[in-house]
């Protein structure tokens, strides 16, 4: 059990480590890729935005991916 | 709806109503740590601290949680839909700060780390009773956390309404951990009656409010027209509708609202493109169908946003036959424009 607990805590750890990173790229440039209106938007809306794009990575970047790739 | 977005939406009512959540919440951390002084004297800061931002995070989130039902029972209640969602985000900041300083409080204290003595401290998992309930408030607090970090609209569009709604239903099966991580909590420590009592109390009222809205619902789905004319189904009798608002049918298993504002009638989608609130529960405010959840417009006769916006339902063709609305069940691609019925009082 202990042995689960610690795999577990590790790969929740490296999700958020990772959403991080995500979360800086997406706050620079991935936010303008997805949506249009964030280049008439405030810089304080990315910030808003950051902790949904930390604890949603995989989602959005997927979706900014489909998205280059079918432009 | 819009061209841009903004930080926060904020308008002079929702201004007022964020104080009000704001002084509601100061008021009640004060009352509480202040009673638990006078009848309580040994309780630690700490423990305050947790018990009193637990308490008022699942308060809000009854709150929260019975808006739905009573705004569909009393339209009185939709300006407190409309601000849902910051008290949402009020709800998991008051969550955060009570598991925060439980993780603080409890799970610091060894060399290890404390998201891993959150899981390890506690290893009866096989146990009903002793079963380690802050686990389960660990993962209430992660959906909360989604929740409150995709509240903002820009998810709405850029998740799709859909996903979007979907993760924000599993408020339910966070509102479920919380009640076992309550009852749990409360009999591994010291049984408490009072507050085991209060939280059965508003899970019965929650869930009741739930069904009996979710029946009426239902009710609604089953009004089918009967009467029809060379294709076109009757609906209502024009003096059944209120002067600026709709009544609400199923034609070809869509919902449909037929509005009735200065001597006209215009059928519209009931559906909003925001997150498919009820426009036929709205008014017609400046000559535009208001949605009653967030307020986004159309206009009733071709089912567009007023511009700059551009959200388009579809609508339908009407007819008035003496005094027999009559509706024609297709409906035309969004935004089509149709001409008004028009009628003499
Ligand atoms: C990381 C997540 C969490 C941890 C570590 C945690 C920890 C605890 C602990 C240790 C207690 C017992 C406090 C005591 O009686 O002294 C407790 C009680 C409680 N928790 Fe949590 N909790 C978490 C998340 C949540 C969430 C998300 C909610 C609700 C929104 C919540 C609501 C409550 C309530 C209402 C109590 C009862 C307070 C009382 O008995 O006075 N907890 N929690
Ligand atoms: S659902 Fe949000 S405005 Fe209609």
């Amino acid at each position: 059990m202990l042995i689960i607990i610690e795999i577990f805590v590790n790969l929740l750890l490296g999700y958020f480590i990772f959403g991080l990173l995500f979360g800086i790229y997406f706050f620079i440039k991935g936010a303008f890729k997805l949506d249009e209106l964030i280049i008439e938007s405030k810089w304080t809306v990315r910030l808003l935005l950051l902790p949904g794009a930390i604890g949603l990575w995989p989602l959005l970047l997927m979706k900014i991916i489909r998205k280059t790739t079918t432009k | 709806m819009g061209v841009n977005y903004q930080t926060v939406l904020w308008n002079r009512n929702k201004k007022i109503y964020d104080r009000w959540i704001g002084l509601s919440m100061l008021i009640y951390l004060i009352s509480f740590i202040g009673l638990t002084f006078i009848t309580n004297v040994q309780t630690s800061v700490e423990t305050l601290i947790i018990r009193a931002f637990g308490t008022l995070a699942i308060v809000l989130l009854h709150i929260i949680l019975v808006i739905g039902p009573l705004s569909r029972i009393n339209t009185r209640f939709l300006p407190l839909l409309y601000n849902r969602r910051h008290l949402g985000v009020s709800m998991f900041l008051a969550a955060l700060i009570h598991g925060g300083f439980s993780l603080f409080q409890f799970h610091t204290l060894g060399n290890v780390n404390p998201i891993y003595a959150l899981f390890s401290s506690n290893m009866d998992y096989n146990s009903l009773k002793n079963f380690p309930f802050q686990v389960l408030g660990f993962f209430a607090l992660i959906i909360l956390f989604l929740m409150a970090a995709t509240s903002h609209d820009f998810w709405l569009k850029n998740l799709s309404a859909k996903s979007w709604k979907r993760l924000h239903m599993m408020v339910y099966f966070a509102y479920a951990l919380i009640i076992m991580h309550v009852f749990l909590g409360s009999f591994q420590q010291q049984p408490s009656l009072w507050s085991t009592a209060i939280l059965s109390f508003g899970f019965v009222v929650i869930t009741a409010l739930h069904i009996s809205t979710g029946s009426k619902e239902r009710k609604l789905d089953h009004i089918k027209t009967t009467d029809t004319n060379e294709g076109w189904d009757y609906v209502c009798d024009i003096d059944e509708i209120p002067e600026d608002r709709a009544k609400i049918f199923i034609v070809d298993n869509e919902r449909i609202a037929v509005f009735k504002y200065n001597n006209k009638l215009s059928a519209i989608s009931n559906v909003c493109k925001h997150q498919g609130g009820p426009l036929g529960e709205g008014k017609v405010v400046d000559g535009c169908v208001t949605c009653p959840w967030h307020g986004y417009q159309y206009l009733p006769h071709n089912g567009q946003s007023p511009p700059p916006f551009t959200e388009q339902v579809s609508t339908y063709r009407l007819k008035l036959i003496d005094k027999k609305v009559y509706v024609s069940p297709k409906a035309l691609p969004e935004g089509t424009e149709v001409d008004p019925v028009i009628f003499n009082n």
